[in-house]
């Protein structure tokens, strides 16, 4: 089987469920069978929850295909930044597993203290799990350069995979 | 999404009277006059190769080694800044006055345009990236960070202005800081109108300097404030970090010259001169250079203690 066989069988799996608007990332969806999170291998039911609690959670800001909102770089009036991009476009692959669950749980403040964001901590609103489907499945987006800088960084973090 | 380059055409919108305000806003930060080298006025200067590189309205070029001075003419217009690496000797980019960026490739005898699509409003720092050496960033008035992959034949726009005090404030200077920003790069510092801040080169967000990378905050919760912080609230005219030693950082300010050696978290005051351009030279740390309103001078103790250099 070539590297790219269990990516097929992924992305197959992604797009029975068939959710609507998800077409460019999942056509970068990578190898499940080598995907991490926090150290631990992702499951393709796991993406498809990943999938599905993005769609329900995140979407809305970052975009159906994680593309984030329109001139994205540009603080709005308010001083806060638009929500960016999770594809390969943004920087979400600059930062490493635990920083990514922890800005989800408990906010981007939780990074750095004191930074207003219109991102809400998901602590209360998604359980753990979900939160780590939910970054799995935009893990499994990234076309695999970005996905190596980030498992470098990830594997530079303590605590990471 | 808009595209980044049409903005440089555009009518005048609210990014464009920004700058302009901007641009007054900065006039505002800079003394009357500024010393002389080589007979003009001068405002910028930078290390390049084994030579002192000052520029304003002409370009001064001093042999280091005890060799002989060059003057050559300046560029479209007086150079407001400079910047350059040591992996690329001879190559200089300069802010202009007014607008725009020239690169030179034979240390500042010949300039030509390097700002293909960055927009017209007043370019107010310039900085090489530490660990690329044909990545260069400029802080545009009114506007935010660019950056330039190929030596300024091409930029795009990255970053906003920084966020300080409840409004986006100016960047005065730039500088690369060669340490680790615990985001798979390093850390770009920024002193603004409103004092010191930093963001990773992945330009996730502007943030404090402090100790440590962001996963070391993380980690230690909220960071211990530093004990000797930089004057709150008071501009920032020029950084600079020598790459050999990027923990090292000299700062110029209204209140003087200040020097940090653990990465801008803690700092301490050097002398009274107040310099708008300031350069760390790449591989022997401790040698400062700075330009006062009087002169040019040297620094072989990290600013400890100061020396003229004869300029005319």
């Amino acid at each position: 089987m070539t590297r790219r066989a269990p990516i097929a069988a992924a992305v197959a799996v992604v797009a029975a469920i068939g959710a609507a608007g998800w077409n460019a990332a999942a056509q970068q969806a990578t190898d499940v069978e080598s995907l991490t999170f926090l150290g631990k291998t992702v499951t393709a039911a796991q993406l498809v929850l990943g999938q599905e609690d993005y769609a329900a959670n995140c979407a809305s800001c970052h975009g159906a295909n994680l593309e984030g909102q329109p001139d994205w770089r540009r603080r709005n009036e308010n001083g806060r930044m638009p929500a960016p991009p999770h594809d390969a476009n943004g920087h979400t692959w600059h930062h490493a597993d635990r920083q990514l669950f922890t800005i989800t749980k408990l906010g981007v403040s939780a990074i750095v203290p004191g930074y207003e964001s219109d991102m809400p901590a998901f602590e209360g609103i998604l359980s753990d799990d979900e939160i780590v489907a939910v970054l799995a499945f935009i893990k499994s987006t990234w076309p695999e350069r970005e996905r190596g800088f980030q498992a470098e960084v990830t594997a530079n973090d303590e605590g990471g995979s | 999404m808009m595209n980044e380059h049409s903005r440089t055409g555009s009518p005048l919108g609210r990014r464009q009277a920004l700058a302009m305000l901007g641009g007054v806003v900065l006039s505002g930060l800079s003394p009357a006059r500024w010393a002389h080298a080589g007979g003009a006025v001068a405002s910028a200067l930078a290390f390049d190769g084994g030579a002192l590189v000052v520029a304003g309205a002409q370009v001064w070029r001093h042999d280091l080694s005890g060799g002989a001075s060059a003057t050559f003419p300046t560029p479209r217009a007086h150079i407001r800044a400079l910047a350059c690496h040591p992996a690329r000797t001879g190559r200089l980019f300069a802010a202009l006055e007014g607008g725009g960026l020239d690169r030179s490739d034979d240390g500042g005898r010949t300039w030509h345009p390097a700002s293909g699509g960055l927009p017209m409003p007043q370019v107010t720092a310039v900085a090489t990236a530490a660990g690329a050496p044909d990545t260069v960033y400029a802080a545009v008035a009114g506007d935010g960070l660019w950056r330039s992959e190929d030596a300024g034949e091409n930029w795009s726009f990255v970053m906003d202005r920084p966020w300080i005090a409840d409004a986006e404030r100016e960047v005065l200077t730039i500088a690369s800081v060669n340490l680790a920003s615990g985001m798979g790069g390093i850390w770009i510092y920024a002193g603004t109108e409103r004092g010191l801040t930093r963001v990773p080169d992945c330009f996730c967000r502007w943030q404090d300097v402090v100790a440590g990378n962001a996963m070391d905050a993380l980690v230690a919760g909220t960071p211990p404030a530093p004990e000797t912080p930089l004057p709150e609230g008071e501009p920032v005219l020029a950084l600079t970090s020598a790459m050999a030693a990027p923990e090292r950082l000299a700062a110029a300010l209204p209140s003087g010259l200040w020097a940090s050696s653990d990465s801008g978290v803690n700092w301490a005051h050097r002398s009274g001169h107040v310099a708008p351009a300031l350069a760390a030279h790449p591989t022997e740390p401790s040698r400062i250079a700075a330009i006062t309103a009087d002169e040019v001078i040297l620094s072989h103790d990290s600013g400890a203690s100061w020396a003229a250099l004869p300029t005319t």
